[in-house]
């Protein structure tokens, strides 16, 4: 009997695993997989991601192969933004949300999953977790309508049989224990994004590269073994016509976008591994827990991939939910009461709004012109484009950016005008040429 | 790790098996999987990638993996048909039309004009109701649609209910009367009448300042109090979420406005200290409302005050919303905290309690008041407050301060205590302090657009504040209590908005709550 088992032992799992371990809990963690492993992903850690693994004492370790920087360059249009989330901001999201500001930094990161998984998995063994690797689960054990264990095989084909007083999914998108229990979704927003990538050796980038164009965008950012992920997306709806040639289409968004970046990578970049892609992004909330168990990460709150928050929600989610765990195992208070505690911070008007932020720019719509010419305003003004990506990933509330007051301020604050950006001269003509879909 | 630059791209994989799932060639689909990408096979763990091969073709498994990997690998917005005016008027906010493009400024605001036509078709526009009779606590409206309702009123600003008074309609008619409608001139000039001086002395006497200067709406007292003392080097300390009248007052003044937390009296300190070590020439005018007016709540102001005279800086207070409706005799925020006759300067509006158009500013100085009589462009280059509002207002604050002023406050008071009571109950969020607004958090815009369409059908009369009144994602209903307003009025309203809420939550499939955090 342990007091928790988690299904999965990724970013969510292996964290929450770790978490309640370190307090003194009896936890199992299962994956299907051996790692190290990949998985699909955007592998990117804002810096309140960065701060959780630092909090953690685990952020060196990944630190030693994984290279870090502060600034990044957000390009919309050839409206170029380039700044850095402040500490300011990160102490106050962690203050916020978890009652304490402790061990924040400000780099951010690109890691890949085979790397950071594995750091993640050993880290929950250390601290005490039972670790069972290659083993499937095929079933969860239900008494009385509630939870009590699961059922598996190992890959040698042995059948298990394990009871926890709890069990946390923590299985991703595609969740088992989701599917099993007959979960809804819920908030569901079909429109997303499709996203192909590769890995590229070759050149070097000093800051991370986010370009958007019309519907289309591109990142290129820095990652393990002196390699960068270059990523390109665009709406969803366009994705066939993609698929009809991948490697072409692939290096004609990235022209599209990015002319620039299109020639580094067509120039000097060395394609490492086969292009993948993905379409299966459409978000959708489920419900967060019931009798016998709890999610966390994919499994709980889905989003597309073009804000590349997923690894950090999974982080925080670990430690949000280990935190209510922990004080309903150790005796602190009953589970309702915990868990409301754990719903009430992760379902309340700020992940609202950032959820629709996400969602929003998930569609892929070209950018109205009184975003561009928001973005014109904050050149200029570093406080503000500080704010705004920190909003963009989430350390502050969509709802003090996006206010009445702060546009007009920052539209009064302009240093800039319009008239050195071409997106602006026939907008309307270049705004029609948009939804044209270039691949078909 | 997987390197293979050979291999073939996932997407075609995936066609490939789905090609052979249909066909029940389970072989074909097994050889296939071996050389989908780890990536996609850790992603895809609902898919049997490993089992493909025992997979039996009359089965149902074979059925379920074409869906599963169909659902993976089609646009999911496809499968689900949406009414495309519907998803526009819910998906957007009014700030994604603040800057049109085009150098036709007529036409350039036809983008928006198509938005509020599909919020009108959708219902969900809240804008624009007119009023077929008096607004009691039952009032009968018709929307922008012309469909027409009645419903408990929670959508007028008539506090004490002034607006159905016997006094308050006398004196109207007498000042109608004496005076005429019609006030034909600015105050600067011949606009005013002997009872404007009378208005002025009564409302001096109700914020125990002396001096005090008439404005014709309560958005020009803001406005022109501002615009008229600050000037191009001077700055602003401003509460995010001050009234609109005095954050264009600001932005139209000076560049150097700082939009300070709210109610944060500290991180006022801190932006005197950091404005008086660069500038100790220039003036400081710090800006705060008494009851904000969609959160119900209101700062320290014996502390602000205080504050503001350590680092010679000016305090100016927008009692718009409580003046007369609360407080010891109607003093409102000011009285409660025993701060009459000593803030620099106050500001009101009369559109709440005081039953008429108008405004005012007050003060200690004479010389403020002579100088923004004639810098505060809205009270020199405005019409005066017509005689039959003067007079309204007058007999209004003389009702204020009068026992019957209490009884009328603690009327409203037992009707705001069961709106509350019946609502929070009921699990829901009522924000701020016990008011007369009562502002009932619904967070997301969809969610409170919806239900604000649903509440329109079930007799109940609730304004929907949204962007830009809030910030975006803090969206609430503003219900705005009256003295007539009974008890059991009050909670059958509260079920009422409970149910649409519940609703709207069940019809948008929405798993959000309303909690700020």
């Amino acid at each position: 009997m342990y007091d928790a088992i988690v299904i999965g032992a990724r970013c969510s799992g292996a964290s929450t695993a770790m978490l309640l371990a370190r307090r003194g809990h009896r936890v199992l963690v299962v994956d299907r997989s051996s790692f190290p492993s990949d998985v699909i992903s955007t592998h990117f850690l804002w810096p309140h991601g960065m701060s959780y693994l630092n909090r953690w004492g685990l952020l060196e370790q990944v630190l030693a192969v994984t290279p870090a920087q502060t600034e990044i360059d957000v390009v919309n249009e050839g409206i170029r933004l380039t700044g850095s989330v402040p500490a300011e901001l990160l102490r106050a999201y962690f203050r916020d949300l978890h009652g304490d500001d402790s061990g924040v930094v400000r780099t951010y990161a690109s890691i890949r999953r085979s790397v950071l998984d594995q750091i993640l998995v050993q880290a929950a063994a250390k601290a005490g977790a039972e670790v069972r690797t290659n083993c499937t689960v095929r079933g969860l054990i239900v008494e009385d309508g509630h939870v009590v264990g699961i059922r598996g095989r190992t890959s040698d084909g042995q059948l298990i049989e394990e009871r926890a007083r709890i069990v946390v999914g923590a299985d991703g998108r595609n969740s088992f224990v989701a599917r099993t229990l007959g979960l809804p979704k819920f908030d569901e927003r079909p429109r997303c994004t499709f996203a192909y990538w590769s890995y590229y050796s070759g050149f070097s980038l000093e800051t991370a590269q986010l370009h958007r164009r019309g519907r289309l965008a591109c990142a290129v950012v820095p990652t393990n073994f002196e390699q960068n992920m270059v990523l390109v997306w665009g709406p969803s709806e366009w994705s066939r016509e993609f698929r009809a040639d991948v490697p072409g289409n692939y290096q004609r968004a990235l022209d599209f976008v990015s002319p620039e970046l299109g020639e580094l990578v067509r120039a000097q970049g060395t394609r490492e591994e086969r292009i993948y892609g993905t379409l299966d992004q459409a978000a959708f909330l489920r419900p967060l827990h019931g009798p016998g168990w709890v999610l966390v990460g994919d499994a709980e709150s889905f989003k597309d991939q073009c804000t590349a928050i997923g690894m950090t929600h999974a982080f925080r989610d670990a430690e949000l939910a280990s935190a209510a765990l922990d004080r309903w195992l150790s005796g602190g208070a009953p589970i309702d009461e915990t868990m409301a505690w754990y719903e009430g911070r992760r379902r309340g008007q700020d992940a609202a709004a950032y959820y629709d932020y996400v969602c929003t720019l998930a569609e892929m719509r070209p950018y109205r012109h009184d975003e561009l010419q928001l973005f014109v305003a904050l050149r200029g003004n570093q406080q503000e484009i500080d704010r705004f990506i920190a909003t963009h990933a989430d350390v502050a509330p969509v709802s003090e950016f996006f206010q009445a007051s702060n546009l007009f301020l920052l539209n009064d604050a302009a240093k800039e005008t319009s008239a050195g950006y071409p997106i602006f001269e026939d907008f309307a003509a270049t705004s029609r040429m948009y939804q044209q879909n270039p691949f078909a | 790790m997987t390197t293979g630059l050979d291999q073939r791209e996932d997407g075609e994989l995936i066609e490939i098996i789905l090609d052979a799932a249909r066909r029940g060639d389970v072989t074909t689909m097994a050889r296939t999987a071996a050389e989908v990408s780890e990536m996609t096979r850790n992603w895809a763990t609902h898919i049997p990638w490993d089992d493909f091969a025992t997979l039996d073709g009359a089965d149902d498994e074979l059925a379920q993996v074409v869906a599963d990997l169909e659902e993976m690998w089609e646009p999911a917005y496809l499968r689900k048909p949406v009414d495309p005016d519907e998803e526009y008027a819910l998906d957007k906010n009014a700030y994604d039309f603040y800057r049109p493009a085009g150098r036709n400024l007529l036409t350039r605001t036809e983008d928006y004009y198509g938005w509020v036509l599909a919020r009108r078709r959708t219902e969900t526009w809240q804008y624009s109701r007119v009023l077929e009779a008096a607004p009691g606590s039952i009032a009968e409206i018709t929307n922008d649609l012309g469909r027409r309702t009645r419903g408990i009123n929670f959508n007028s600003q008539d506090y004490l209910s002034f607006n159905t008074h016997p006094a308050i309609r006398a004196a109207a008619e007498r000042a109608m009367r004496d005076y005429g409608p019609h006030s034909a001139g600015s105050p600067m000039v011949l606009g005013n009448t002997r009872i404007s001086d009378e208005l002025e002395r009564a409302l001096g006497d109700l914020v125990g300042l002396e001096h005090v200067t008439l404005f014709p709406t309560g958005w020009a007292a803001g406005f022109g109090v501002v615009v008229g003392l600050v000037r191009q080097e001077d700055h602003i300390l401003i509460d995010r979420l001050a009234h609109s009248c005095l954050q264009q007052g600001a932005r139209a003044a000076t560049r150097n406005v700082v939009r300070y937390e709210h109610l944060n009296v500290e991180s006022v300190r801190q932006h005197l200290v950091d404005i008086r070590s660069r500038d100790t020439r220039n003036g400081v005018l710090v800006v705060t409302d008494g009851l904000f007016s969609v959160d119900a709540d209101w700062p320290d102001l014996v502390s602000l005050q205080q504050v503001c005279r350590e680092y010679d800086a000016t305090l100016l207070v927008d009692v718009a919303h409580d003046l007369g409706s609360m407080g010891p005799g109607g003093t409102g925020v000011l009285g409660l905290q025993g701060l009459l006759g000593s803030v620099d300067i106050v500001m009101g509006a009369f559109s709440k309690t005081f039953c008429s158009n108008g405004g005012f500013v007050a003060s200690n100085s004479p010389a403020l008041k002579q100088y923004i009589k004639m810098f505060g462009g809205s009270h020199f280059f405005s019409n005066a407050l017509s005689p039959v509002q003067t007079a309204v207002v007058l007999e209004a604050a003389r009702i204020i301060r009068s026992p019957e002023g209490d009884e009328l406050r603690g009327r409203l008071f037992a009707a705001i205590d069961a709106l509350r009571d019946e609502l929070t109950t009921r699990g829901l969020t009522c924000m701020g302090e016990p008011s007369p607004i009562v502002p009932l958090l619904i967070g997301n815009e969809k969610l409170a657009r919806v239900a604000n369409r649903l509440l329109f059908d079930r007799g109940v009369l609730a304004f929907m504040v949204e962007f830009p009144v809030t910030p975006t994602g803090s969206s609430r209903f503003r219900l705005q209590v009256q003295a007539g307003h009974r008890p059991e009025e009050a909670r059958e309203a509260a079920r009422i908005i409970e149910g649409a809420i519940a609703d709207s939550r069940a019809y948008l499939s929405s798993a959000f709550g309303s909690a700020a955090k």
